[in-house]
């Protein structure tokens, strides 16, 4: 069964219902950065949109709200390479270095580019040698790393990411009965 | 929590706690159990005038056993405890990340050429501590994990042997109604079985079955702190079995899992401890004497100022010795913050035709310690395999970190999700001097001192890792696993106070007690002068209730 049906059942507790459908309301809500300047802001949105493209979906899984919201909340993971400066620093410098990536190999903005010259732009970023003055002060292979990974959790968090995988975990109640190899039980249908 | 007619079909006799100590037998006689109390009743604030008998700092597993034994032998206990006070049933999500709030979230900093991930990986918060999220595998150290020096002429040896803290894992064991094999495959015979028979295999560990056995492993269900079948617990009535959600590691919301919220919790307030929740300690006091005196703490954001006679610090190896190192307390012998262990934890990870919907059942449901001294090692001591179970967000998580895989390559590895199963190894460290705690000048949330954290694995865990991976490649292609890859990780931080001989070069004695502070005793893993080839938890508690025992003999002969 899809996200869409299970969703109502028995078979998601309250807190969960609670948590997931607020993150789907959020889905199709309108952003305002609330840290991120608006240009920064709208860099972190193509660089998603590379890292996780979803030409499949009409309305792709927003990523970069998540990342301003806790920017500006001021949260964090519980821990940070100590090689790399805070968050809010890193994200700035680092988004500004995939500007002089993108400047160094191509001449011209990030978002102005196609998305195999965006990709190139991420290749050299993920390779951890990338050209740009951000990089002097920054580790890219950290930042990149960083990024994806928040980008990432961001995104399988989703209840439309968790159907694409094929992923029913948050119906859980009343139990799982058939937990062995090539077993599964009716909901996961 | 259900209630004794739910579960009332005869299934278990409803057990008395096994205690071990003749002293708090004799205790315990002499302090009847009061009545049922509530578990989520208002606890008073502290009047600034009041002195306690013991103040607990931290309510995971290492503060929560010994905050029972105190509060049965009678004392007054008050215990901090820097997190909230959860209702599971009704706040924990099934979702991985509005269970993000169970991690310790204040930044620290992780330095070196491995920096230990924290949060998640490492940490916690609430009461009962890291438990709240721990896979609650419960496996006890073999004999020879605590003298790695004696036999390998590196590490460090542990003051205690196995048999003296033997009778402690049984009684733990019991007590938090552990589900494993009987007999052990592993390990000395034991006088009790477990508590309840194992969990049920999921497909992960019947993959690990296949594979193993083809390699020539012998593999056996593991030892897991939750319940296999309705259990009696003094302080709470009947737990629940567990419903194989899979998701100890976000939180267990039906008390199945032995986290210490459900355990050792009810049963201090069953018998007086005031649990102050959200309680974040800011000093300790000392005297002229150089004794602990009080310890001050806000509480929702209001200071308090709590004298106490005795003071015990179970608030984890990042937390404790951060303490330790902010007042000043317990530092002559220089080791405060060193020796920072932390388990090798290399995963391997591959794709099976059969569907293995790998977030079901116990994560850690398969166990081989075939490999605890292998023939063919060229390292000191060993190390252990788990099949693993994994969750959606952690393990794409791994996935972009360890693969570095992103775009439609990460997409469409993903998408093989019900085809992932894992395994892993938790392997002993050795302390080194490069790996080590202290504080930076950067300030956190709390505007507290950042602890940094400097890791890199050193040559033994280097070839350790390399030789855990050969053999998890073999049983994962003997099980018929393709796009096999490595992540690797060190979980569990261990060792920055340990314990010793003497405090030339030990910050407490084998009791737990502080060499430099009599009335200060640590409990938690900064005190495991080396890190074990096992996971950490059944130990930790084992230590908390020996220390409990030894501090309530040292009070009862001066008594006298």
């Amino acid at each position: 069964m899809s996200f869409e049906e299970l969703l109502p059942t028995d078979h998601v507790s309250e807190p969960t219902r609670a948590a997931l459908s607020q993150r789907l309301a959020e889905t199709t809500e309108p952003y305002e950065p609330q840290l991120l300047a608006p240009e920064t802001f709208r860099l972190l949105e193509a660089v998603a949109a590379r890292l996780f493209p979803q030409p499949d979906r009409p309305q792709p899984i927003p990523l970069a709200p998540a990342v301003d919201k806790r920017l500006a909340k001021g949260g964090s993971d519980g821990w940070r390479y100590d090689a790399m400066p805070p968050d809010r620093e890193a994200y700035r410098l680092g988004l500004g270095g995939i500007g002089q990536i993108a400047q160094a190999l191509f001449q011209t903005d990030f978002e102005a580019l196609g998305p195999a010259q965006q990709d190139e732009v991420l290749k050299s970023l993920a390779g951890g040698n990338p050209p740009g003055e951000a990089w002097q002060e920054l580790p890219a292979n950290r930042f990149f790393e960083e990024m994806l990974a928040e980008l990432t959790e961001t995104y399988y968090a989703h209840p439309w990411a968790q159907d694409e995988i094929g992923y029913t975990g948050y119906a859980d109640l009343p139990r799982w009965e058939r937990i062995g190899l090539n077993e599964k039980d009716p909901r996961e249908q | 929590m259900p209630d004794e007619e739910v579960a009332e079909e005869g299934l278990l006799t409803p057990t008395e706690p096994a205690v071990q100590d003749p002293l708090l037998r004799e205790l315990l006689a002499e302090n009847a159990a009061p009545a049922d109390t509530p578990q989520e009743q208002p606890q008073p604030i502290a009047s600034p005038s009041e002195e306690v008998d013991c103040v607990v700092i931290g309510l995971g597993a290492g503060g929560a056993p010994l905050l029972a034994r105190l509060a049965q032998a009678g004392l007054q206990v008050v215990a901090l405890e820097a997190g909230p006070w959860h209702n599971p049933e009704k706040e924990f999500a099934t979702d991985e990340m509005a269970q993000n709030f169970l991690f310790w979230n204040d930044e620290r900093l992780s330095a070196g050429q491995d920096p230990l991930a924290m949060g998640k990986n490492n940490s916690g918060t609430g009461v009962g501590g890291s438990t709240l999220h721990y896979t609650a595998y419960t496996p006890r150290p073999l004999p020879d994990d605590l003298h790695l020096k004696r036999d390998f002429g590196v590490g460090e040896d542990w003051p205690l042997t196995y048999d003296d803290l033997a009778p402690y894992f049984e009684e733990v064991e019991q007590f938090l109604g552990v589900s494993g094999p009987t007999p052990y495959p592993w390990g000395p015979a034991r006088s009790k079985g477990y508590a309840l028979p194992p969990l049920p295999l999921n497909s992960a560990a019947q993959l690990m079955v296949h594979g193993a056995e083809k390699i020539g492993i012998n593999t056996s269900p593991a030892a897991n702190a939750a319940l296999s079948g309705p259990y009696y617990q003094e302080g709470v009535g009947w737990r629940q079995a567990c419903t194989n959600r899979g998701f100890c590691q976000a939180g267990c919301s039906n008390g199945a899992k032995a986290s210490m919220d459900v355990t050792y919790i009810p049963l201090a307030v069953r018998y007086g401890a005031d649990i102050r929740p959200n309680s974040y300690v800011t000093e300790i006091e000392k005297n002229e004497r150089g004794e602990v005196s009080a310890v001050v703490y806000t509480q929702n954001g209001q200071p308090h100022r709590l004298p106490c006679r005795h003071l015990f610090i179970c608030a984890g190896s990042v937390e404790t010795p951060r303490l330790l190192l902010l007042n000043g307390l317990a530092l002559n012998s220089g080791q405060v913050g060193r020796n920072l262990m932390a388990h090798t934890g290399v995963q391997v990870w591959g794709t099976f035709p059969e569907e293995v919907r790998p977030n079901k059942g116990i994560p850690g449901g398969l166990i081989s310690q075939d490999t605890h001294r292998p023939k063919d090692a060229d390292f000191a001591g060993g190390y252990l395999l788990q099949s693993i179970g994994v969750m959606p967000v952690t393990f794409a998580g791994q996935v972009a970190r360890g693969r570095k895989l992103w775009g439609q390559p990460l997409r469409d590895y993903m998408r093989q999700f019900n085809h992932i199963a894992g395994i892993n190894i938790l392997g002993d460290c050795l302390p080194h001097a490069s790996n080590y705690l202290e504080l930076s000048d950067e300030l956190d949330g709390k505007q507290v001192r950042k602890p940094r954290l400097h890791f890199t694995a050193q040559e033994n865990e280097q070839r350790m890792n390399k030789h855990a991976s050969a053999i998890m490649r073999r049983i994962w292609e003997a099980a018929g696993a393709t796009d096999v890859w490595d992540f690797m990780r060190y979980a569990h931080v261990i060792g920055t106070a340990r314990m010793g001989l003497s405090g030339d070069d030990a910050v407490v004695d084998r009791d737990g007690r502080a060499f430099d502070v009599p009335n200060l005793y640590i409990s938690d893993n900064s005190t495991f002068p080396s890190a074990l080839s096992v996971n950490p938890a059944l130990t930790i508690m084992a230590l908390s209730l020996r220390t409990a025992d030894k501090f309530l003999e040292r009070q009862r002969r001066r008594d006298k």
